[in-house]
């Protein structure tokens, strides 16, 4: 029987037309990775590589919580990569003594959400707040106020995200009550005021937010940076504002999920990735910051042409809530969506 | 060998109601009782055990039985710190549910004349129009909705029209209940279509006569003789809209603007933000018996007609 289902096996893996050494299994943001590396990358080391997407941070907790996920890499942003090391769902790869660790910028080394460098490698960072599409709003943009209780100009054509982790946050941020507050009546009044703000709100989606915004559907949308930079290549006059009540942070890395079945494989990828040269072209592609020494003179998205990267205002990383604290959160969600 | 075989057959011989041979067409059941058990039974029986499990601290879950899932749909620790009635999952169901009745009523009522207008067709045109009925399936469901964005949106087709007669430029149709409802009845009409039209199509046209013949005019005719025989097939047709829509997450958001929750969100939510498997698997399981409830209310009513006639 076993001898049976060997056969099957190496007939199915024998028809399958790239017949490589190796195989690896990325789960990452969706759409986050330049196509051409990938393909570089699996010509480089004869390695079928597939792709998996995911669009929240939930999402990939969720799956990788409900066990054997089977994939090899993936990108969870810093709040999560706590948890994950915290419930024993990553490798230790230690990751300090790859190469690619050279290659992290100092300041992004030893952070409180690995602080051995053990789990993970960093690979890009960024911002979440606002964007308006200039040809609809005019208005000022250097304060949440804008955001968050419109004016007349604005009301009606303002739209968030369909999920609370950064909008509470930015909400947090806009109040002065600290990233996951423990304290209801500050709650309270996180969830009073997006209660005011929803009668001006057009929509509470994630999907499609370039075309909400770019249309003109709406005028304000909240956003990442990155991802509204990377916009700019087909859609005209949006602007990332600069708050002076700050904007959250994040940064994503690299990740090895525990019983990853191509480890070796997934160490390599790494290492590709963070070359200079490889991670300026995956910056380029990807259009948010990355943590990695850069070939310069070779970079798409400098200062000049990529503001919304180089944030003027200051940056509050996401922190990791306490079940109580992500309780309180979950309540205001569902308050107000109720 | 031989000998028992020949025993057997003796004894088999002597009494044939006792002894049977052994139902071999059972086992050629086996793969679907295999299908139906891991892919049917085993996932929901998941839910179940979750659903009354502990929940972890991170998300996740420990095995064990606790019901505070189930408690949680009603009563909650209110802003106050002491544990209230809490109504709005109520709120969330029932928003639900209303939706999804609605879809339903509208894709019957649009259905039927539909599929009574095929049945009159010839038969090649009938096949060319209930290809055509099923053709949106060929598409990725969000696309569909995408479709219906670009169509209901700033500068779409529709505003567009409507421009012509004085409605305000810039007009946009999206994010409010109507859009939502609009997507839910597009994308989910052809699964009320088929059934009707199938039902719609074996009805014997003698007996409309009939009707007529005893002065039955054209309403009595639809209420008394019409209906009656459809029935099936608009029942399997309602079951078709109204389960499935029950679940919808995708128009919600994307055509309504998610401002309100419906219960696909909070599961959605629940397993993820909110960290709270036990609690989302319980509204699962509240929100399958609801459904199988329906469906034996159903059934029972249909097999009461059936043995009344």
């Amino acid at each position: 029987m076993k001898k049976l289902l060997t056969g099957t096996a190496l007939a199915v893996c024998m028809t399958s037309p790239a017949l490589a050494e190796g195989t690896l299994n990325l789960y990452v943001w969706s759409d986050s990775i330049a196509p051409d590396l990938i393909e570089k990358f699996g010509e480089e080391y004869d390695i079928t590589v597939n792709v998996d997407g995911y669009t929240s941070n939930e999402d990939l907790l969720t799956k990788l919580q409900a066990g054997a996920s089977g994939y090899d890499i993936s990108a969870p942003s810093h709040h999560f990569l706590r948890i994950m090391i915290d419930e024993g769902l990553l490798e230790n790869f230690d990751a300090k003594e790859l190469d690619a660790f050279n290659q992290v910028d100092e300041r992004w080394r030893n952070q409180w959400w690995d602080e051995t460098q053990e789990y993970s490698i960093p690979m890009a960072y960024g911002t979440a707040g606002f964007a308006v599409n200039t040809a609809e709003y005019d208005g000022p943009t250097d304060s949440m106020k804008y955001f968050f209780e419109p004016g007349e100009d604005l009301s009606g054509r303002i739209a968030l995200l369909s999920y609370p982790d950064e909008v509470i946050g930015a909400a947090q941020l806009y109040l002065g009550v600290p990233f996951c507050s423990e304290d209801s009546s500050e709650m309270k009044r996180v969830l009073d005021l997006l209660m005011a703000q929803k009668e001006h709100v057009a929509a509470y989606s994630s999907d499609n937010i370039e075309g909400r915004l770019g249309s003109g559907e709406v005028a304000a949308h909240f956003w990442w940076d990155g991802t509204m930079t990377k916009a700019l290549r087909s859609v005209d006059n949006l602007e990332y504002a600069m708050p002076k009540e700050g904007l959250v942070g994040w940064m994503d890395s690299w990740v090895i999920p525990k019983g990853a079945p191509n480890r070796e494989n997934a160490i390599k990828f790494i290492e590709f990735m963070s070359t200079p040269e490889n991670a300026t072209a995956q910056m380029n592609y990807y259009a948010h910051s990355s943590p990695l020494e850069l070939i310069e003179a070779d970079l798409v998205y400098t200062q000049e042409k990529a503001p919304a990267l180089y944030p003027t205002v200051p940056v509050e990383m996401s922190r990791t809530c306490s079940p109580k604290a992500q309780d309180l959160v979950t309540r205001v969600w569902t308050q107000l969506l109720q | 060998m031989s000998d028992t075989a020949h025993t057997a057959h003796a004894s088999a011989g002597a009494s044939p109601a006792r002894r049977r041979p052994l139902n071999l067409a059972y086992l050629g059941l086996l793969p679907s009782w295999l299908i139906m058990g891991f892919a049917l039974l085993l996932p929901i029986l998941i839910v179940a055990a979750v659903s009354v499990s502990t929940r972890g601290a991170y998300g996740g879950f420990e095995w064990g039985f606790d019901l505070t899932g189930y408690s949680q749909i009603l009563f909650n620790e209110g802003w106050e710190g002491e544990m209230e009635f809490t109504p709005q999952y109520l709120i969330i169901i029932l928003r639900t549910i209303v939706l999804a009745a609605l879809t339903t009523l509208l894709c019957l009522v649009l259905a039927v004349p539909v599929s009574y207008f095929i049945a009159q067709q010839s038969s090649s045109r009938k096949a060319l129009l209930v290809y055509l009925v099923t053709l949106p399936f060929w598409m990725s469901l969000i696309l569909r909705v995408y479709a219906w964005m670009i169509i209901l949106g700033k500068d779409g087709p529709l505003p567009r029209f409507l421009e012509v007669f004085g409605a305000p430029s810039g007009l946009s149709l999206m994010y409010n209940d109507g859009a939502t409802l609009a997507a839910m009845v597009y994308t989910y009409i052809p699964l009320m279509v088929l059934p009707v039209f199938a039902s719609i199509e074996k009805l014997d046209g003698t007996l409309i006569e009939a009707a007529h013949d005893l002065y039955g005019n054209r309403w009595v005719t639809l209420r008394r003789v019409i209906l009656p025989l459809t029935a099936p097939g608009i029942i399997s047709g309602a079951i078709l809209v109204f389960v499935p829509a029950l679940g919808a997450v995708l128009e919600p958001i994307l055509m309504g603007g998610g401002k309100q929750m419906m219960m696909g969100s909070l599961i959605q939510l629940q397993f993820g933000g909110g960290r709270n498997w036990p609690f989302g698997s319980a509204i699962a399981v509240m929100l399958l018996v609801f459904v199988m409830i329906v469906l034996i209310i159903l059934a029972l009513r249909a097999a009461r007609k059936e043995a009344a006639a």
